[in-house]
């Protein structure tokens, strides 16, 4: 005989000012099988669990509702509970009538018909509910972080200091991401390269880091604690085990005339090259697209030049695969084309250029050596205009969100300016100076009163050129006037946007993303750097845009799961795994295909002699994740799952 | 010399000379025009065989039952193009080995019978391919078109009033190739999820079930609408599933034997139009 005890939340008003919880209560108290039923203001307390656990001991009950909030919540409260009071976690079912009922609804008469429908069904469950345990299964104590940005290399730098193996896979030919190609950094204003190029080299040196550049991620198989992830490493033509970075290949490459993506276009690179001076490793590649050798046939002159025969026109893309039991993406951002803004001229008028232009040309090891210098000309700007939400802030052209950096990076690149021209003048159009941070409204307030910037608020209609100058055009909205500005540079402080491929990434990998393609965290404020597929952690600017203490501060936060993960060498895995009925299986493998997790196999049933008579399905419980997509593609209805049997469900159904 | 001759003597010989155990074939019918299977196990008994334009059901259903390909031999059958893309289907599903199956294949045009050289399925992967798309007959394509005409509240009332006649007899499961499941679903009733007795919603949900199974898997024979003895026009809710698989996937049933289940697989740039 069913005895079931009923434990409704208010969850202080949450629930209870849009649910008579008192009449849930004693409704339920009527419904067959139910031994005891009450109500109280918090019971994920300590006193709340308590009452729980005495009804389970003085009632002898034999399973346990708790209608309250989302089992995501709270399900582990409750099964802890169960289990101390010696029943079967397993047989506890929460009806969530908080996010499925009293939040979303408005007519307290409607909320509480509903709660009592959604507890009686869960009521209906619980009672065909079977004892389970949980399965153990090994954890592959790996971990792999994809994209080797500033956030990136913070996260496996963590992981390995912590005794743990890391793979740590770049597509690029180095390490470093956009923090390297950035000048000084706000709000201290100390060298990018200068504080990045140590932790790129402990990266690589590091005994527990294997750095794979110039590499991607093919596929990723598996789940928690056990994936396994093909690589492509793509091909060098330079041999990484002897080359030593001397450069005389890049020396003596005739290409030479290639835009560095590097620099923006605003510096030239080799058909051999590294993509700066400190890359890390710091071995060339040769881009096969440009290179004398690979479209003409002739060439080969790095190949005579390099001393030890590095040089290797023979190489080919290599697939490796690998078990890891952790993946941290840190996948990065890019920046958005501003050409949307016609008005603006960029992509027309050389001098109007964006911040990343900027960085390099502020930047000691850029191609202007630090000076700032105009595209066009090479002359001196004598004024320059910055114009912020350059595409951030912007629903009918840009993007809604704010990039978050850009206020903070206009604002040192106006005092940067200031330092290195120091007649210039500026002129920062803006909508709004976000400066939250420590330290950071101090910065914005020592551009205008130390650095003179000149904040105009506004915005800015049109950008033209007129005898060699940039005339802009826009409205200071404080003063309620037009504005007309004559410039030498025009600097755009374009949005932060995903990666390009960062929608097809996420699938690859499957993980979720937003509207844009910025990847989602299972929890915006409790759950910041996981994501919903357990054992996939984010850090950095694939999340949402980013500064670099924000980006560095969640790298050692995504470290810290992955570390929490890898301190015990069994995993505790739920025991939601389906099984498939040896007499009615057909045999058509559809489950086979459909399974995500490739946790179906054929097995052969055999008579006494071992002549074969049936091939059916059999899923292996130690891959199985329980997502149920066998059950419903089977056609003869031979699969189920444990926890969420066809019986529970119906007997869930039938009692709406 | 008639394709019925023409078979019939390569039938006798495919027998005789051990290539197969069976022929599968059409024989005389309680009626002038209609045809039962016969399976035809001599040389000697060949001449039970009839072809002409009443062989039109898909033998290929009575390839499926338990045991009859287990020993490795072949056999041989009359299949018209549906049968053999059915063949591919039913291999695909691993249901048969197509290595076993010898096609005497033919298709009928004006009335008569006309041969079809293939004797093996992937032979007909250029003819299949060129069936791809190509719909119904022209009565069915009208009343086809006449249902995609209807608004969603005249049709459901269009289906309700065809599933209301059926008495649940099931012979339009058993003449299916597809529907080669030991046990249906229809049959669990542990818990019943599909009504058993013959009310609306009962057989609503048996008949949509069913269409649902079929969805990327019905090849069009119309076996289910010729055997349904109330007159209840299934091709055309499974020709509508066909259209979508089609349309939607790219996915023509049984194109070939290695082809993937359309409801198990997905590519990454599948439409997702269902998602709201
Ligand atoms: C103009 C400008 C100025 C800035 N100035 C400052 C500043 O002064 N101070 C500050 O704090 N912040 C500044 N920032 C922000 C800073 O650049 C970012 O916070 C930081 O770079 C984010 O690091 P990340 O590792 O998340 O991403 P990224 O730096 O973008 O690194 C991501 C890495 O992942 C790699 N990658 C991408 N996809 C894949 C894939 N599929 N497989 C393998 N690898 C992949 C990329 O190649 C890249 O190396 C500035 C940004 C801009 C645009
Ligand atoms: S889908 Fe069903 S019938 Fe087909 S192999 Fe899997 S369990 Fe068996
Ligand atoms: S529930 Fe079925 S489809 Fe899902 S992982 Fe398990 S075996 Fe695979
Ligand atoms: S559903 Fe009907 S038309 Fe389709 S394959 Fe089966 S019997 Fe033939
Ligand atoms: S053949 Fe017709 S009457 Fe019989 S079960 Fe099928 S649809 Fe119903």
């Amino acid at each position: 005989m069913a005895k079931i005890g009923v434990f409704v939340c208010h969850c202080g008003e949450n629930i209870a000012s849009m649910v008579d919880t008192g009449r849930l209560a004693s409704t339920i108290s009527d419904h067959p099988g139910v031994a005891v039923a009450s109500e109280y203001k918090y019971f994920c307390s300590d006193p709340g669990q308590e009452t729980v656990k005495k009804a389970i001991r003085e009632n002898g009950l034999t399973g346990v509702v708790v209608a309250a909030c989302s089992p995501r919540m709270h399900e582990q409260t409750f099964r802890k509970a169960c289990a101390e009071a010696g029943l079967n976690p397993y047989m506890l079912e929460l009806a969530n009538i908080r996010e499925q009922c009293s939040w979303v609804h408005t007519d307290k008469e409607q909320a509480t018909e509903k709660a009592i429908e959604i507890t009686r069904s869960l009521v209906e469950k619980v009672k065909r509910n079977n004892d389970l345990k949980p399965i153990s299964v090994p954890v592959t104590r790996r971990a792999m972080v994809i994209g080797g940005g500033v956030a990136g290399i913070q996260a496996a730098i963590d992981i390995a200091s912590a005794g743990r193996e890391v793979v740590l896979v770049e597509r690029e030919p180095s390490i470093g991401g956009h923090m390297a190609q950035l000048s000084e950094t706000f709000p201290t204003l100390d060298c990018s390269q200068c504080i990045l190029t140590p932790r790129m080299v402990e990266a690589i040196q590091h005994p527990n880091i294997t750095v794979m550049t110039y590499s991607e991620v093919e596929e990723v198989d598996g789940y928690i604690g056990n994936f396994t992830v093909k690589i492509r490493q793509k091909a060098r033509y330079v041999n990484m085990e002897t080359c030593t970075g001397c450069g005389d290949c890049i020396q003596k490459c005739p290409v030479k005339k290639i835009p560095s993506d590097f620099e923006c276009g605003l510096g030239n690179r080799t058909a051999i090259y590294t993509p700066f001076a400190q890359a890390v490793p710091n071995v060339p590649v040769i881009d096969r697209d440009r290179c004398t050798y690979f479209k003409n046939g002739k060439c080969k002159i790095c190949q005579k030049t390099c001393q030890i025969n590095s040089i290797d026109f023979e190489q080919q893309d290599r697939i490796e695969t690998i078990e890891v039991g952790a993946i941290v993406v840190a996948t990065g951002f890019q920046i958005q084309n501003t050409a949307m803004y016609g008005e603006y001229g960029y992509g027309r008028y050389k001098d109007v250029i964006t911040g990343l232009h900027f960085e390099r040309l502020a930047s000691a090891s850029g191609p202007t050596a630090g000076k700032i210098r105009r595209p066009s000309d090479g002359k001196e700007p004598e004024k320059i205009v910055f114009i912020q939400c350059a595409g951030s802030r912007d629903a009918a052209k840009g993007v809604k969100y704010c990039s978050k950096i850009c206020c903070m990076y206009t604002a040192k690149h106006a005092m940067l300016y200031a330092h290195k021209v120091h007649h210039g003048e500026t002129q920062i159009f803006y909508m709004d100076i976000r400066a939250a941070g420590k330290g950071y409204d101090e910065f914005t307030r020592r551009a205008i009163e130390e650095d003179e910037a000149g904040y105009v608020r506004g915005r800015v209609s049109k950008v033209f050129e007129e005898n060699g100058k940039l005339i802009v055009r826009g409205v200071d909205t404080l003063l309620g006037r037009p504005v007309e500005v004559v410039a030498d540079m025009v600097v755009l402080a374009t949005a932060m946007v995903p990666q390009p491929d960062a929608k097809d990434f996420a699938k690859r990998i499957g993980i979720g993303y937003d509207e844009y393609g910025f990847y989602n965290e299972a929890h915006l404020k409790l759950r910041p750097v996981e994501t919903a597929t357990a054992g996939i952690y984010l850090c950095g600017a694939c999340q949402s845009p980013k500064d670099i203490p924000d980006s560095v501060a969640q790298a050692s936060a995504a470290a810290a799961k992955v570390l929490g993960l890898f301190s015990k060498e069994q995993l505790e895995r739920e025991p939601v795994i389906a099984s498939v009925s040896d007499s009615t299986c057909a045999g058509c493998w559809g489950c086979v295909t459909a399974c995500p997790y490739n946790a179906i196999d054929r097995r052969d049933i055999t008579d006494r002699n071992g002549n074969v008579i049936k091939r059916v399905a059999s899923v292996n419980p130690g891959l199985c994740q329980g997502c149920g997509t066998c059950v419903t593609f089977c056609r003869s209805n031979s699969i189920d799952l444990a926890g969420f049997t066809e019986k529970q469900i119906f007997a869930e159904v039938m009692a709406l | 010399m008639g394709l019925q001759e023409q078979y019939r003597k390569e039938a006798a010989e495919l027998l005789s000379s051990g290539e197969v155990k069976l022929v599968i074939g059409y024989g005389e019918g309680t009626t002038a025009d209609r045809r039962r299977p016969v399976f035809v196990r001599s040389a000697e008994l060949v001449s039970r065989l009839v072809l002409d334009a009443s062989g039109v059901a898909n033998l290929s259903a009575y390839l499926v039952p338990e045991g009859l390909l287990s020993d490795g031999k072949k056999v041989a059958v009359f299949l018209k193009p549906d049968g053999v893309r059915s063949i591919n289907i039913l291999a695909a599903e691993a249901q048969l080995d197509p290595g076993q199956v010898v096609i005497l294949g033919f298709d009928i045009e004006g009335g008569q019978p006309t041969p079809l050289p293939g004797r093996k399925a992937s032979d007909y992967a250029p003819l299949i391919e060129s069936l791809k798309g190509s719909g119904l007959s022209p009565e069915l394509q009208a009343e086809a078109d006449r249902l995609e005409q209807m608004g969603a509240a005249e049709r459901f009332e269009y289906w309700k009033e065809q599933f209301s006649k059926c008495i649940k007899c099931y012979a339009c499961r058993q003449v299916c190739p597809m529907c080669y499941c030991r046990r249906c679903i229809v049959d669990v009733n542990q818990p019943q999820w599909i009504n058993t007795s013959s009310h609306t919603l009962g057989n609503f949900e048996w008949n949509i079930i069913r269409a649902f199974h079929l969805a990327g898997r019905c090849v069009a024979c119309g076996g289910c609408d010729r055997s349904c003895p109330v007159n209840i026009p299934l091709r055309l809710i499974n020709h509508r599933m066909a259209k979508e698989a089609l349309d939607t996937f790219g996915h023509y049933a049984g194109e070939s034997a290695d082809q993937k289940p359309v409801l198990a697989t997905f590519r990454q740039d599948d439409p997702e139009t269902f998602i709201l």
